[in-house]
């Protein structure tokens, strides 16, 4: 018997195929909880910020010099927290920036494999510590090596937490420069040596610069990362409000500003308990800003190379 | 012929040469910083580190205390994150890749993934607290926190669950779609079984940041002296990080060494993680034909 | 025997026995455990266009980047044999890669100007290697030569990037004649351009023979029969024949050759 006696089966199809399109909404709405979820940070924060500005000024928070809110009469002026986050983040960038670019460069360009096989994973158990450890680190580790050349220093300061914030990033950095490094095609370096020149002058003058909107937006999207930072300034950099830039002084940031207060009852519906949303929607808007600024120059960068 | 040029190369080797050993020596330097770290705890925590003190509540007298409940605390909020996040983040990745179309919505979900993926981790906190704890009445149990942490490594599974799945290659989908399956079909039995060592790496790579995290379960109020392990979802909880942030932040040099034992199982647990998630890559690039 | 031929001619071109600009002494280059040429042993005559000509993958790139040291780049790679500058081993100890590529300029298959501007293209390197002249007499003198600077004059502050892919290799070639070189190497310099930008390129290297000693590597046939004096025939990294192009093309000594050349096979 020939397969043409058999009946032809149709091609077109009755069957619903109900289980295959509940599993595809199941899906879909799995997709939509990120959305979902980016709503509810900003209704959450919106709402409980809106409810404290109703009873400080915007101007005030932004621009007033004095934070402490559970005093009384309470001051809200963030500045304090900023300039703390700043020295901080200053700090950090000072460590993490020229070492994870340099060591970025020298995977890069120089390194052979088996170095790389080695610093590779150093470099992920480095980015897999979790920041709480850091933050043991600097109040057990650096604060006294600090103390130990600068007698005055206190306990709790902001270089030793800026310090391991920079250990933190470093990772990061190094990663995220290594991909636009990378990026760079070869041909652009070989005719640069085929011009005579030094492997420095090839990094520095031809791969550096060719690679360098990738690398400032790795620089960001690392500051950002510390300005998020919360355990290790929590530990480490002390819980003292103030607008200095002197880095061996006790400082609070504005994450540590909020472990703080939620450490304490604060109960619902206080305008402490509102201080501590409209400290994190601060937080939320600087982070997000510089996220989405490198998130385009990543992309466009990489665009430019592909 | 060399007249036209100033000799300068004696200079300019000099200075490439000065280049390279700096970049040498802050390439080592990481080395160097994670050994001195690394030895530093361990000299610290080391000695108090011992059966008594895994198997110990946590207590005001340095020398009984230990870190039971908050081990436990942590297996049961991990136990429940996995839960959550794994099946949420891989239907996620399974959507956009294999059957989002290219649009408004998909480029908007990605937007919002990548968004999500960087916003620090006490936002998720204050989230939590007023959507789970608040709103939903959880209160400061297991669950409210798993729910959190979920939300917080979502976006990380969901972009290892998408490299994964991309990198199955498309043949073994036209494959499948021309003997007649349909793509849920072929996803669910072909492309997911190829990406999911992929998938596997990014999870316990994920689990590893959620068992590390602190700031988002301190600030929905998880408990930090907890004498008791929890017995379901709806429980008071505390876990390995809140512990050891607890101690930390104590003035006496005697739980110092408890926050550096605590420390050590701490890492001893995620190096664990970590060595399964190698030796799960290490296999599949063995096996992979492609 | 190959050699003697070719360097024969050499002496005939020159009439003169001086020592060669380049020459080749055994040698071997390989990549790993793969090896890329084997024993090769020429010397090329100086003012003259040399083609590298052979099917793909047969070693003609690998044995042109040797003579600027570019294989150092790639760590697999080793050799044994000498390759001699003015008779002097470019693999000797103290020979300084960087001196030599000075002298020994290089355009690639692909254009590959800096993301900078045009003029800084030209002037980069000058620059570095502490040029005494004027770098924007320079600049135009360069650009002129390879009949650039009429395009480009207006916007040298612009980025090279901007231009089309054919004044992109020539601004490479500018690029590489600026530092007054002794030797100019050629990967495939018009493998990547379109016909136009091809004779134009190829009208340049008539015009540039007069100043420097080029190499050529080309897997276009009429390309080496159109621009080159001598011909270097190399075969899965043996050198084949080494002759006169009029005559690798006219009457080749050996059948390989003959295969080659006539299409029929590569």
């Amino acid at each position: 018997m020939s397969s043409s006696d058999l009946p032809r089966p149709p091609i077109t199809t009755q069957r619903s195929r109900f289980g295959e399109r509940l599993i595809l909404k199941g899906l879909l709405l799995c997709a939509l909880l990120s959305i979902a979820s980016t709503t509810a940070i900003v209704m959450v924060l919106g709402k409980e910020s809106a409810l404290f500005f109703q009873h400080v000024p915007l101007s005030d928070f932004l621009f007033g010099t004095e934070w402490h809110p559970v005093l009384n009469p309470p001051r809200f002026g963030v500045l304090p927290l900023v300039c703390g986050t700043f020295l901080i983040v200053a700090g950090a960038g000072l460590v993490a920036l020229p070492i994870g670019l340099g060591t970025a460069i020298y995977l890069g360009e120089y390194a052979s494999q088996r170095t790389r096989d080695i610093i590779k994973p150093v470099l992920e158990v480095l980015a897999g510590i979790p920041t709480v450890v850091y933050g043991y680190l600097a109040l057990t580790l650096i604060t006294p090596m600090i103390r130990a050349v600068f007698q005055n220093t206190g306990v709790f300061n902001a270089a030793s937490a800026a310090i391991v914030v920079g250990i933190m990033i470093l990772p990061m950095v190094a990663s995220l420069c290594d991909d636009a490094i990378r990026a760079v095609p070869d041909g652009l370096r070989q005719g640069a040596h085929a011009l005579g020149t030094t492997n420095f002058e090839v990094s520095t003058r031809v791969v550096v610069p060719a690679a360098l909107s990738g690398i400032i937006a790795s620089f960001v999207l690392a500051i950002s990362r510390a300005i998020g930072e919360t355990m290790a300034v929590t530990l480490a950099a002390g819980a003292t409000p103030k607008l200095t830039l002197n880095p061996l002084e006790s400082i609070q940031t504005m994450t540590a500003f909020i472990v703080q207060l939620s450490l304490g009852d604060t109960p619902n519906g206080t305008i402490e308990y509102q201080t501590i949303f409209a400290v994190g929607a601060l937080l939320f808007v600087i982070t997000l800003v510089m996220n989405v600024i490198a998130g385009r120059v990543l992309r466009r960068f990489r665009e430019v190379y592909e | 012929m060399s007249e036209l040029f100033a000799s300068n190369v004696a200079r300019r080797k000099r200075h490439a040469n000065l280049f390279r050993w700096i970049c040498a020596g802050m390439t080592w330097l990481s080395v160097l910083v994670l050994g001195i770290m690394l030895y530093h705890i361990v000299a610290q925590g080391w000695s108090s580190l011992d059966w008594r003190f895994l198997n110990s509540f946590p207590s005001r007298f340095p020398n009984q205390a230990g870190i039971k409940s908050a081990l436990w605390g942590t297996v049961w909020t991990i136990g429940f994150i996995a839960l959550f996040s794994i099946p949420i983040g891989v239907a996620t990745a399974i959507h956009l890749e294999e059957y989002a179309k290219p649009g408004r919505l998909r480029s908007f979900i990605e937007l919002n993934i990548a968004n999500l993926a960087g916003v620090p981790s006490i936002v998720y906190g204050m989230l939590g607290l007023t959507i789970f704890v608040r709103w939903m009445h959880l209160g400061r149990s297991v669950l409210a926190g798993a729910l959190t942490m979920t939300l917080l490594i979502l976006p990380v599974i969901i972009i290892a669950a998408r490299e994964a799945i991309r990198a199955v290659p498309d043949s073994l989908r036209s494959a499948g779609l021309a003997l007649g399956a349909t793509r849920w079909q072929v996803a669910w039995g072909h492309v997911l079984p190829s990406a999911l060592p992929g998938i596997l790496t990014g999870v316990i790579l994920a689990l590893s940041r959620a068992i590390g995290e602190t700031a988002p379960l301190i600030m929905m109020g998880a408990l930090t002296y907890v004498a008791f392990v929890p017995g379901g979802p709806g429980d008071y909880f505390t876990t390995m990080p809140i512990q050891i942030f607890n101690w930390a932040s104590r003035p006496q040099h005697e739980f110092h060494t408890l926050a550096a034992s605590g420390i050590i199982t701490l890492l001893s647990v995620l190096l664990a993680m970590n060595t399964i998630a190698v030796i799960i890559r290490h296999r599949s690039q063995r096996s992979r034909t492609w | 025997m190959v050699d003697i031929l070719g360097r024969q001619h050499a002496a005939e071109a020159r009439g003169t026995r001086s020592a060669p600009i380049l020459a080749t002494r055994g040698v071997t280059i390989s990549y790993g455990d793969s090896t890329a040429i084997r024993d090769i042993t020429l010397e090329i005559p100086e003012q003259k266009i040399t083609a590298i000509i052979g099917p793909s993958g047969c070693g003609k790139s690998t044995l042109l980047r040797s003579f600027n040291r570019m294989n150092d780049l790639i760590p697999s790679v080793h050799h044994t044999g000498e390759i001699l500058y003015h008779g002097q081993d470019i693999y000797a100890r103290g020979v300084d890669p960087v001196e030599l590529r000075r002298q020994i300029g290089m355009v690639f298959q692909k254009p590959n100007p800096f993301p900078k501007s045009i003029l800084k293209n030209v002037t980069w390197a000058p620059a570095l290697h502490g040029y005494r002249g004027s770098l924007m007499q320079l600049a135009e003198e360069s650009l002129q030569r390879v009949a650039l600077w009429d395009e480009v004059k207006d916007r040298l502050s612009q980025s090279a990037m901007g231009l089309s892919g054919g004044q992109q290799q020539r601004l490479c070639i500018a690029r590489a004649i600026a530092m007054q070189p002794d030797v100019l190497l050629m990967d495939e310099p018009c493998s990547a351009l379109d016909p136009v930008s091809t004779s134009r390129i190829e009208d340049l290297l008539f015009e540039l023979k007069s100043r420097f000693t080029i190499l050529i590597v080309t897997h276009n046939m009429q390309q080496a029969s159109r621009v080159s004096d001598y011909t270097v025939f190399l075969d899965r990294g043996s050198m084949v024949e080494f002759d006169v192009t009029d005559k690798i093309f006219t009457q080749p000594g050996e059948q390989r050759t003959a295969d080659y050349v006539m299409g029929r096979f590569g």
